[in-house]
C-alpha cells in the first residue's frame, strides 16, 4: 500500500455533552477507496464535515500528506485538494456543462482591457477531461438541467479530477441513481482512484461498498468497529460491525480472501 | 422529442418575448389607423428608455435570485436630488457651472451616488444580516419615496439647464440621445451578463446558490455588488426621467415599479432566478411602450392604462409559470 494521504488521529467531536465522534482513527492511502459505513447517527457524515473543513474537530489530529491539517472552512479544504460531492449535487442546473465545470475558476482573455470569459479553451479543456475519463455527454452545451443524473455525477466527479483534487469525500453520492447510472458512477470511482486520487464514500447499499471500495472503514457509535480490506471480509460480517453483533468484530473473516498482512483493526 | 425539435421550441423558449414584439407591432400596425409610421417606432422607442433602464437593474438582481422593489423610488429620489439641486424653478436650488456642460456629469454623479448608497443598504441588510429581500426593498419603497415627498415638501423643481435638457431634445434618426443611453446600457449590461466572470457568476448565484458557495464563489460580494448596481442602475433611470420633464416632483414615477416589474417578467425573466436574458428585457419594456401606444392611438382613457398594465403583469407571471412547465416536459 503506498504512502497515507491523510491520517486521522482519535478525532472527536462534542456537541455539548453529546459525543457524535468519540476518538476516530484510520487513514486514506493515495489511490484507494473507503468506503466509509454505519447506521443513521454512527457519526460518518460528521466526520466527513471535519475533513472537508465544515465542521472542526473538538480533539485529535488530521495530517494531509504528512502535514498537520485542521481546515476551518470548505474553501481550506479545497485548497489543500479535497474536494466534497454531496448528496444534492452541487451543480448549477441552468447553466451549461462548461460553465459548470469551470464554476467559480472561469478562464478569461483580454479583449480591448476587459476580461472576457474564454469560452473556446473552457469548452476545448472539458471536451479533452470528458474523453479522458470516457464520459459522453452530446452537448458540452446543454444546461445541466436536461441531461440524466449519471451524466450529472460524471460531470462532478470529472471536475475533481480536472481540478487536481488529492482526496474526493463522496456522501452518499447516488442516494438518488438509478441502476446503471448507479453502475457509471461507480465505475468513475474506480478511474478516479486510478488516477491516484484518495476516495472515501459512504454508502448504505453494501453492495456498491464491495462493488467500489479497497477497505471498509465502519463506524459505530462514534468509534471504529472495524477497518479491513474488502477482499478478507463479506456483507454479513460487516452488517455484524454496523449493527455491533460482532464485537469489536474488526479483524478478517476466515477463509475470506488471502491476504493477511494488509488487515489492521482499531476500536 | 427530436433533438432538434427541443432546439428550436427551446429557441422559440428563450426568445418568446421577441415573437411577442413582432406579432403586437404586427396586429397593432394592420388593425389600428396611423400606427404603421417612423415616428410612432421612434416613440415607442424614446418611451422606453427610462423603464428600460430601471428595468435593468431590477432584472439583474431578479436573475440572481433576489428581489429590488425599491427601484421606482430609488430612481424618483434620484431625479429629485437633481431637480432640487440643479433646477432653476420651484424648490430648485439652481447650482450652475462655468462652463456648463459641467451639470452634466455633476448632476449624473449625484444621482448615482444616491442610488448606489441606498442600493449598498439594501445590499447589506439582505447579504449580511439575512434579511428577507422582498421585505428590505419593500421597506426602501415605502421609506425612499416618503424621503422624496419629505425632502421637496410636496413641491416640486423646475427647468433643469439646457446643457442637460440637450439630451432630451437632441435628436438622432429621430430619436432622442437618452434613448440611445438606454439602449447602451442595455448592451453594455448584457455583455456583462454574457461574456464576464461577474455575470456568469450572478446566474449561477440564482440557479444555485449553494452549489455556487461550495465551488468557492464569493456569493456575499457576487450579491452585494448586483445589489448596488441595481440602485445606481435605478438612480440612471431617475436623471433621466428628470431631464425628460427638466424636473421632478414628489409623485414622479410613481407606479413604475410594476411596469418595470412586468417588463423583466414579460421578458422571460425567471421570479425563481437563474433563467433570463437582458435583451428579452429590452423587448419586454417596448412591448409595454408599443401596448401604451396603441391604447394613446385609439383614443382609449387613460385609466385603462392601468388596467391593461395589471392584467399584463398578471399574464406575465402566467407565462413565467407555463414555460417552467414545459421546459420540466422538455427537460
Amino acid at each position: 500500500m503506498s504512502e497515507p494521504l491523510l491520517v486521522l488521529d482519535n478525532i472527536t467531536k462534542n456537541y455539548g455533552a453529546v459525543e457524535a465522534l468519540r476518538g476516530v482513527s484510520f487513514s486514506i492511502a493515495k489511490g484507494e477507496v473507503i468506503a466509509l459505513l454505519g447506521d443513521n447517527g454512527a457519526g460518518k457524515s460528521t466526520l466527513v464535515k471535519i475533513i472537508s473543513g465544515g465542521l472542526e474537530a473538538s480533539s485529535g489530529n488530521m495530517q494531509f500528506e504528512g502535514r498537520d491539517f485542521r481546515p476551518k472552512s470548505p474553501s481550506e479544504a479545497k485548497a489543500a485538494g479535497i474536494e466534497t460531492v454531496y448528496q444534492d449535487l452541487s451543480l448549477c442546473t441552468n447553466v451549461d456543462v462548461v460553465a459548470n465545470f469551470f464554476m467559480g475558476r472561469e478562464l478569461t482573455k483580454k479583449i480591448m482591457g476587459i476580461n472576457v470569459l474564454d469560452e473556446a479553451t473552457m469548452e476545448a479543456h472539458v471536451a479533452k477531461a470528458m474523453a479522458s475519463a470516457g464520459t459522453r455527454i452530446p452537448s458540452l452545451r446543454t444546461k445541466v438541467e436536461h441531461l440524466s443524473g449519471g451524466q450529472r455525477q460524471a460531470i462532478e466527479l470529472n471536475r475533481f479530477v480536472h481540478w487536481g483534487g488529492k482526496l474526493v469525500l463522496l456522501d452518499e453520492p447516488f442516494a438518488a441513481l438509478g441502476v446503471e447510472q448507479t453502475k457509471r458512477g461507480l465505475e468513475m470511482i474506480r478511474q478516479v482512484a486510478a488516477q491516484g486520487i484518495g476516495v472515501v464514500i459512504i454508502t448504505h447499499i453494501m453492495q456498491q461498498a464491495f462493488q467500489v471500495a479497497d477497505r471498509m472503514v465502519v463506524i459505530r457509535q462514534g468509534v471504529v468497529a472495524g477497518d479491513v480490506p474488502t477482499k478478507q471480509t463479506n456483507a454479513d460480517a460487516v452488517i455484524g460491525m454496523i449493527t455491533g453483533e460482532t464485537l469489536s468484530g474488526a479483524g478478517p473473516v476466515a477463509g475470506v480472501g488471502e491476504e493477511q498482512s494488509g488487515s489492521r483493526s482499531e476500536i | 422529442m427530436q433533438p432538434r425539435q427541443r432546439r428550436s421550441l427551446e429557441f422559440v423558449l428563450d426568445n418568446l418575448v421577441w415573437f411577442m414584439l413582432l406579432a403586437v407591432l404586427a396586429i397593432f400596425s394592420a388593425t389600428i389607423p396611423n400606427y404603421f409610421q417612423p415616428g410612432i417606432f421612434a416613440n415607442i422607442i424614446e418611451q422606453s428608455s427610462v423603464l428600460g433602464v430601471m428595468s435593468i437593474g431590477l432584472a439583474l438582481v431578479i436573475i440572481a435570485g433576489h428581489m429590488d422593489l425599491s427601484v421606482e423610488s430609488v430612481a424618483a429620489l434620484s431625479a429629485m436630488a437633481t431637480g432640487i439641486l440643479f433646477a432653476s424653478s420651484g424648490i430648485g436650488m439652481g447650482i450652475t457651472f462655468t462652463p456648463g456642460w459641467l451639470v452634466v456629469p455633476a448632476s449624473l454623479l449625484t444621482g448615482m451616488a444616491v442610488g448606489a448608497v441606498i442600493g449598498a443598504l439594501n445590499g447589506y441588510l439582505v447579504v449580511k444580516v439575512k434579511m428577507n429581500a422582498f421585505i428590505v426593498t419593500l421597506s426602501s419603497f415605502i421609506w425612499v419615496r416618503g424621503l422624496v415627498v419629505a425632502a421637496s415638501g410636496g413641491r416640486s423643481a423646475q427647468n433643469l439647464a439646457d446643457e442637460v435638457r440637450f439630451l432630451a431634445i437632441q435628436r438622432f434618426l429621430g430619436i432622442p440621445l437618452t434613448a440611445y443611453i438606454a439602449i447602451l446600457c442595455f448592451a453594455g449590461f448584457s455583455f456583462m451578463m454574457a461574456k464576464t466572470r461577474f455575470g456568469r457568476h450572478l446566474l449561477m448565484i440564482g440557479g444555485n446558490e449553494a452549489a455556487a458557495f461550495r465551488a468557492g464563489i464569493k456569493v456575499d460580494k457576487v450579491l452585494m455588488i448586483a445589489f448596488i448596481l441595481s440602485g445606481t442602475i435605478a438612480a440612471l433611470a431617475g436623471w433621466l426621467l428628470a431631464i425628460r420633464t427638466s424636473g421632478a416632483t414628489a409623485n414622479l414615477g410613481t407606479g413604475m415599479l410594476f411596469n418595470a416589474f412586468a417588463a423583466v417578467v414579460i421578458g422571460g425573466v425567471s421570479l425563481k432566478g437563474g433563467v433570463g436574458a437582458l435583451p428579452g428585457v429590452y423587448a419586454g419594456v417596448l412591448l409595454l411602450s408599443s401596448i401604451n401606444t396603441a391604447i394613446n392611438l385609439m383614443g382609449l382613457p387613460a385609466h385603462y392604462t392601468q388596467v391593461i398594465h395589471g392584467l399584463l403583469v398578471l399574464a406575465a407571471v402566467l407565462l413565467d409559470t407555463l414555460k417552467q412547465t414545459i421546459r420540466k416536459k422538455l427537460a
